[in-house]
């Protein structure tokens, strides 16, 4: 656990770094998803827009994190962006360190896989239980013929210590592991390619609070040693916010609000962004009893019709005719908020 | 507490797997006052759940074994009730509301059905008596349309709607205590904070004792009077909840405050993670649970099971380190 304790210059990293050319752009990008409805012979087909009109880009050595409630997009876009969803049913731009890579066929693709990697929120799930951690560390080195067969081990043993796993325990199945260790493991695998940008889906919230905090100093760290960028998903605000250095909330499909973190924390312009940080628990009992929460009210529209106007229209409490009717763009600047009431100019402390 | 409404005392719950015994509630004793929310927090495996399975006689036997300890109700041990008499309390006088609401819902029953059962069996309501009052339920759980929302099946409500209905029905024959286990853990973050303050706002109406089980400690601090934190099948510190945040007894307890990230916080060094991983119940570490993760560790704390006794923040905390003067109460302030 060396690597859970040795930061100092934790706050400088935090630091979005330099613009320069982005390793990642998605311009644009919709996922939607056809359905039947009322059973397969009377069946009115239909689409789940999961994602519809998502626009960013990842810089090298950021961490860009996405959060939202369940169903909003955030997993799905993340699986377009590694060629995991169907290509006729995406379209928009992709470019990962210039060169497009959507819609390319699962072996054109293998080459950008060297690039990107992923880590899944299931780390039960995402290993083989038959294989030895080993052997599942080795099998991307494997794929992409990288290092001699001899070295491979060797290789193993350093990834498997550079996550702070014990590199004896190389023959061992993954049942023998407790889940932060498993996580380890997806970790070590999505290493051994060396990426630049890993793709991160809700990467600690299946783990325990106490090895929360040991994930996520881990991926910290190896972001700093190895000038990593990653897509952080999560529907938890307080690691989100820790872990990026810029934050885009999404809702029903699209970004409505990208922005610094911390400015994001000071300064939420979108009305959705500000009920979803007043919902938020703070561990402080003194500060929650004195809270004023914006408490939303009914749950979030169903993704599967066209909505004429603000996505957010039919919860938002500063709700007016225009947006019901026009789609706010996603403008301003550095600060991006896709709403027509926001006030860009002088708001300033966020709720609670 | 001399009018406690449950008296939980000295409770051990063990399991019989192949590997090997697992206790997985060892030694658990606490009070529950009318009207108070007590908070009990812990990890997977902690034994939070187990207990409260023990209380109402659901843990499965075999492999379960309720193995000691009493649980007292108004003077009667539920621990030792005939299922009969067990059955009358259950529902009537002690609800619990299940993590996954999804799971916890018949799927073949309509939510009328699922709701109405609960006041004919209990209250002795007539068909007409129960519909009644089961839409006046929904309603109070801010479900629209009650009247024609009641004939529908449960997959036709979203996740939060169906955490209300589990609300409705644990609430409707007005139970003295409500037990519920992780009833936000499955929802989203908004629907979370509308799910915490119908509970509040029931509680205060009702004035039900609320027993919540939770691993999150935000949750904790908005909602609960008290608070028992487990580690390793046994309370390491219980305290009000005002005093437990602000003066951590336990190193446990302060590890988990640490380890946690704020969204209302600015400064961004790495977090304080508790080395190491929880415990493998099967092979408990000697002495003290915590000892092999604990930064305070004593030569004493290895070999031997510290006490759970009154600490200075006025609640009790089972540490042999004299935690006053020690870098433990500088470590606390953040």
């Amino acid at each position: 656990m060396s690597v859970a304790t040795t930061s100092p210059q934790r706050a400088d990293a935090r630091r979005s770094p330099e613009a320069g050319k982005p390793l990642l752009t998605v311009q644009d990008l919709k996922v939607h998803f056809p359905f039947r409805r009322g059973g397969l012979l009377l069946g009115k087909v239909g689409v789940i827009r999961a994602v519809d009109g998502v626009s960013f880009e990842i810089r090298p050595g950021e961490t860009l994190g996405l959060v939202g409630e369940s169903g909003c997009g955030k997993s799905t876009t993340a699986r377009a962006i590694v060629c995991l969803v169907e290509k006729s049913l995406m379209s928009g731009q992709i470019c990962l360190d210039g060169e497009r890579i959507d819609g390319l066929s699962p072996a054109a693709m293998l080459p950008h896989r060297r690039v990107v990697q992923m880590i899944f929120q299931d780390p039960y799930a995402s290993l083989n239980p038959r294989m030895t951690v080993g052997s599942i560390i080795a099998e991307p080195m494997q794929i992409f013929s990288l290092h001699a067969p001899r070295e491979r081990k060797l290789k193993v043993m350093e990834l498997m210590d550079l996550v702070g796993l014990n590199p004896t325990f190389l023959n061992r199945y993954p049942h023998e592991f407790s889940g932060g260790q498993r996580q380890r493991i997806g970790i070590a695998r999505a290493l051994a390619v060396e990426p630049r940008l890993i793709i991160c889906d809700e990467p600690v919230s299946a783990l325990d609070v106490s090895i929360q905090a040991q994930v996520i100093n881990l991926l910290v760290e190896l972001q700093k040693r190895l000038g990593l960028s990653y897509l952080f998903i999560s529907h938890d605000l307080s690691v989100v916010r820790h872990i990026s250095h810029r934050i885009g909330v999404m809702y029903l499909g699209r970004i409505v609000e990208l922005a610094d973190a911390d400015e994001l924390h000071h300064r939420p312009l979108h009305p959705y962004t500000q009920a979803l940080l007043s919902a938020a628990p703070i561990p402080d009992p003194v500060h929650e009893r004195h809270r004023k929460r914006i408490i939303l009210k009914g749950e979030v529209p169903s993704p599967d019709r066209e909505y004429p106007g603000c996505p957010f229209a039919s919860r938002c409490p500063i709700v007016e005719q225009i947006c019901r009717e026009v789609v706010p763009p996603l403008e301003g600047g550095e600060h991006l908020a896709a709403c027509h009431k926001a006030d860009r100019s002088t708001r300033s402390g966020g709720p609670g | 507490m001399p009018d406690a409404l449950l008296t939980v005392d000295n409770l051990h719950v063990h399991f019989k797997t192949d590997d090997g015994l697992v206790r997985a509630v060892n030694g658990v004793s606490f009070e529950l006052a009318p009207g108070e929310t007590l908070g009990i927090v812990g990890e997977s495996g902690s034994g939070k759940t187990v207990t409260n399975l023990a209380l109402l006689g659901l843990v499965p036997q075999p492999p379960g074994i309720v193995a000691a300890g009493k649980a007292l109700y108004r003077g009667e041990d539920l621990l030792r009730m005939n299922v009969g008499r067990l059955s009358q309390i259950r529902g009537r006088r002690i609800a619990m509301i299940f993590q996954d609401p999804m799971t916890a819902l018949n799927p073949f029953l309509t939510v009328g059905e699922q709701l109405t059962e609960v006041t004919r069996l209990h209250l002795r309501h007539t068909a007409e008596q129960a519909r009644r009052h089961a839409i006046e339920m929904l309603a109070k759980v801010g479900i629209p349309a009650p009247e024609s929302r009641i004939d529908d099946y449960p997959h036709q409500f979203s996740g939060g709607m169906r955490q209300r209905v589990m609300i409705a029905m644990a609430l409707s024959c007005q139970p003295e205590v409500l037990i519920a286990d992780e009833p936000t853990t499955a929802l989203d973050v908004t629907i979370q904070a509308q799910t915490l303050e119908l509970v509040k706002e029931l509680q205060k109406t009702q004035g039900t004792a609320v027993i919540l089980i939770t691993h999150s400690l935000g949750v904790v601090a908005s909602v609960c009077d008290r608070v028992l934190v487990l580690y390793a099948g046994k309370i390491v510190e219980e305290a009000e909840v005002g005093a437990l945040f602000a003066r951590p007894q336990h190193p446990y307890t302060l590890g988990l405050l640490q380890s946690i990230p704020r969204w209302d916080e600015d400064a961004h060094g790495p977090l304080k993670a508790i080395v190491g991983q929880p415990p493998n119940m099967l092979r408990p570490p000697s002495g003290c649970e915590f000892h092999p993760r604990c930064p305070f560790v004593l030569e004493k704390c290895k070999t031997e099971s510290p006490p759970l006794e009154m600490a200075v923040h006025g609640g009790r905390k089972a540490c042999w380190v004299a935690v006053e003067n020690s870098q433990l109460a500088a470590e606390g302030q953040r």
